[in-house]
């Protein structure tokens, strides 16, 4: 705690000098011409960059497009749970489940769009998702010509095995040397029973028959 | 004593218990004790207890912050369909308390305007009557306020499906009456309406001004907003509480962390949850940073607008810097989304403290440079010196707070006196000026900035090296990744908190934070439920645009651009 300070009574009126309009005038000038020598000999610590050239060196938590990660298999580690599209404020998230012919992977997305006129980049999806399957990027460079394009699917945010994600990777559940071990890869786990596919069970009636039902959008309550 | 008697109120409440059952309202009046003291009347009696509220020299309640409605319809056990609920302040007692209005489901539910007592209430009763329907009788200009005029329907009221829009043709928006009149110099070129927006290159968002000239000389004005209007308070109800805070953030953008942190901290008191020292401080640094930063927009905007186009890079700097902070904490620089309920989305850096610890050495010099150029510069005196002038008085009776309110001679900052977090503990100066011309706003700014750095610089002193920065209590925060993977019981805590959203228990909350331009009001209605029933804003710079149009008449339309260049609106925050 302290107390109160009267700004205006520190400032005070103008001296004559100052009224004066050439004194001040050159004043500003030194500050200026300083700023302007500086710049001119040190160019290289201009804060100013000549982008795309240029690019900015951002923070390894940086918000940019995301991405889909992948099993060692390729395929993609969404089980299709919902809950990205569910704490998505923007509610910019579609997915449609489907069931995957590998029992040990159970569920995955037939369809996982984001529409990116709409996401708020928030990284609300990351923090939800229990399995480690979406990702940030830092790529922030997201143009497009019409709205349908802004729509990216499964093809545009996958991360494709030996490709290095562009401008590398961003905000994610945990960051190396953090202690956080990732949850284990389903397509190096033994499944059980028998060999997991399903029509095998199917056949010997161990399951039962699959029915396609009307795809199921995340809506809120 | 009456027979409003509840057995036991806090002291404040309970003084004014006491001091109620002196006047004739006592009967009428029923005295509650929620978060603050809180008054129920009905609409009859509302004016009376105004006048009472603002003149009982016991009392004093001379400054108006709020007035939000609020629709029971999904609330059962309440005693009115609607209310009005009233937040007040006293700056003789630093004390706020609440008032009730209950309206029965009427058609419309009407209550009488306080314009009389409190001129601050004006725009905020047009909100209401915009959002929810309520009549005020007395009211001169009772028209919409944030939707536009072809709108249908009350928003805010429960029974109105939100995603429903309405679309305005240019034939829909309409001027105000008095713009529209022919007077006696009709068409002469020097009694002329001018428009200045919706989108000028001076109001800095968008923001209709209206204005009646006689040659360069205001002598009428009127301002429009809601131009920016997309129902924050209406989507937050069908959010999770956690899925507010990126809406939050995008009030006031220019810093967006205190939007955030004002947000979380109403949550937060309403759990009863405490936030480890190290995440509380992160907030208080980030936001003091944020400060400086929006001062820094307003004062290298304002002095553009004036021509001094120099200082905004100079400005702009710093700003870039702490913007570099921001994006290596949480991963964006703008549109931050750092806060979570129970404490923060991730822990700060390894090089957090250095890196504060560099900024506080370059900032002062940026601020330096423009003292230099501005301060005791003959042509931004004579731009800013004497116009804009709000007298003490005034800036009290239109509700102003922050900066304009310090400028104008009353030292009232929540962070002083409604102490949160550890504003307590450290050792800063409020800025005041006695003058409350623009050029008093530009030196309560600047001085402000540089006791913002004071701040954070005491902060960084206790700031613990280690130490978790959220709550444990994974009902509110999700519990940790690494636990999420391999542990079933954290993944159900983490599945409830995703899919429900966190269970805040019923009741209500007002809760503040002193934002860059003022105080940043939360008043927030749980049921129980994952999301909020009714959130409202308490936004500063509403009041500040209300008052606008008085401050800039009599003065030239010059005056009025530099003006409104230190009133510090962001249309965002202002629209909702």
């Amino acid at each position: 705690m302290s107390g109160v300070v009267d700004v205006r009574a520190r400032v005070g009126k103008l001296t004559l000098a100052q009224r004066l309009y050439l004194p001040q005038v050159l004043a500003g000038m030194r500050v200026t011409i300083r700023h302007f020598l500086r710049n001119l000999f040190a160019i290289r610590r201009l804060p100013t960059i000549l982008y795309p050239e240029q690019r900015r060196d951002y923070s390894d938590r940086f918000r940019g497009k995301h991405i889909l990660k992948t099993r060692e298999d390729g395929t993609l580690k969404c089980v299709a749970c919902y809950m990205c599209a569910q704490v998505c404020p923007a509610e910019c998230i579609t997915i449609v489940a489907g069931e995957h012919p590998r029992i040990a992977y159970e569920k995955y997305p037939v369809v996982f769009d984001i529409d990116m006129l709409r996401c708020v980049f928030c990284g609300f999806c990351v923090d939800a998702c229990p399995k480690d399957a979406i990702w940030m990027s830092r790529d922030y460079e997201m143009a497009f010509f019409n709205r349908q394009e802004a729509i990216f699917g499964i093809d545009k945010l996958i991360e494709k095995p030996g490709i290095p994600v562009k401008d590398g990777y961003g905000y994610r559940p945990y960051y190396p040397g953090d202690g956080t071990v990732p949850p284990a890869d389903a397509s190096t786990t033994p499944v059980t029973p028998g060999d997991g596919e399903r029509e095998i069970l199917r056949e010997k009636g161990l399951l039962p028959a699959f029915r396609p039902s009307a795809p199921q959008i995340a809506t809120k309550p | 004593m009456s027979a409003v008697a509840t057995p036991s109120l806090s002291a404040p409440a309970e003084r004014i218990r006491e001091r109620l059952s002196t006047s004739p309202l006592s009967e009428r009046v029923q005295v509650r004790d929620l978060d603050l003291p809180t008054l129920e009347v009905s609409p009859a009696d509302w004016p009376a207890l105004a006048r009472w509220l603002r003149d009982d020299p016991e009392c004093r309640y001379d400054l108006f912050l709020d007035l939000a409605g609020v629709d029971n319809l999904r609330r059962p056990g309440q005693k009115a369909r609607f209310e009005a609920v009233v937040h007040l302040h006293s700056l003789p007692r630093n004390e706020h308390v609440r008032v009730k209005v209950l309206l029965p489901d009427g058609a419309p539910p009407s209550l009488p305007t306080v314009r009389e007592v409190w001129p601050a209430s004006d725009w905020f009763e047009r909100e209401a009557y915009d959002l929810f329907g309520f009549d005020f009788p007395g009211h001169p200009n009772l028209r919409r306020i944030l939707c536009h005029d072809a709108f249908v329907g009350h928003a805010l009221r429960k029974d109105y499906a939100p995603g429903q829009r309405w679309f305005a043709a240019e034939e829909d928006l309409k001027m105000p009456p008095w713009a529209l009149e022919t007077g006696a110099h009709a068409g002469h070129f020097e009694t002329q309406t001018l428009s200045i927006g919706p989108s000028h290159p001076a109001t800095h968002g968008i923001i209709h001004l209206i204005a009646r000239l006689d040659g360069e000389r205001i002598t009428r004005a009127e301002t429009q907003i809601g131009y920016l209007h997309r129902c924050f308070e209406k989507m937050s109800e069908t959010h999770t509480w956690n899925g507010v805070i990126p809406y939050a953030d995008r009030l006031n953008y220019v810093s967006a962390m205190n939007n955030g942190v004002g947000y979380v901290r109403t949550v937060e008191k309403m759990l009863g949850i405490e936030i480890p020292d190290r995440g509380v401080l992160v907030r208080t640094i980030l936001s003091e940073f944020s400060r400086i930063m929006d001062h820094c927009v307003n004062i290298g905007a304002n002095l553009v607008d004036i021509g001094a186009l120099t200082n905004f890079w100079y400005l702009y700097q710093p700003r870039e810097t702490i913007y570099d902070l921001l994006e290596a904490c949480c991963g964006a620089r703008l549109t931050v989304s750092y806060v979570r309920v129970g404490g923060l989305a991730i822990d700060v850096p390894e090089d957090f403290v250095p890196r504060c610890r560099s900024l506080l050495e370059s900032i002062p010099k940026f601020l330096d440079d423009v003292d230099r150029l501005v301060t005791n510069n003959p042509i931004v005196r004579g731009r800013l010196q004497g116009t804009g002038v709000v007298s003490r008085e005034d800036a009290v009776a239109w509700g102003l707070t922050g900066p304009m309110l310090r400028a104008s001679g009353v030292p009232y900052d929540v962070r002083r006196s409604r102490p949160y977090d550890f504003y307590d503990r450290f050792d800063w100066d409020i800025p005041v000026s006695s003058d409350g011309d623009s050029f008093s706003r530009y030196l309560v700014r600047m001085e402000e900035m540089r006791q913002s750095l004071s701040i954070i610089r005491q902060a960084l002193e206790i700031f613990p090296e280690k130490g978790p920065v959220n709550s444990s209590d994974w009902h509110v925060v999700l519990p940790p990744k690494d636990a999420v993977y391999h542990d079933m019981e954290s993944l159900i805590y983490h599945f409830k908190l995703v899919m429900e959203g966190i269970k805040v228990p019923r009741g209500e909350r007002y809760e503040w934070v002193e934002g860059a331009n003022g105080e940043l009001g939360f008043y927030a209605i749980s049921e129980g439920t994952g999301g909020p029933y009714r959130l409202k804003v308490r936004p500063p710079c509403f009041p500040m645009m209300a008052a606008f149009e008085k401050i800039v008449v009599g003065g030239t339309i010059s005056d009025a651009i530099a003006t409104l260049g230190t009133l510090n609106i962001i249309a965002g925050e202002l629209d909702r």
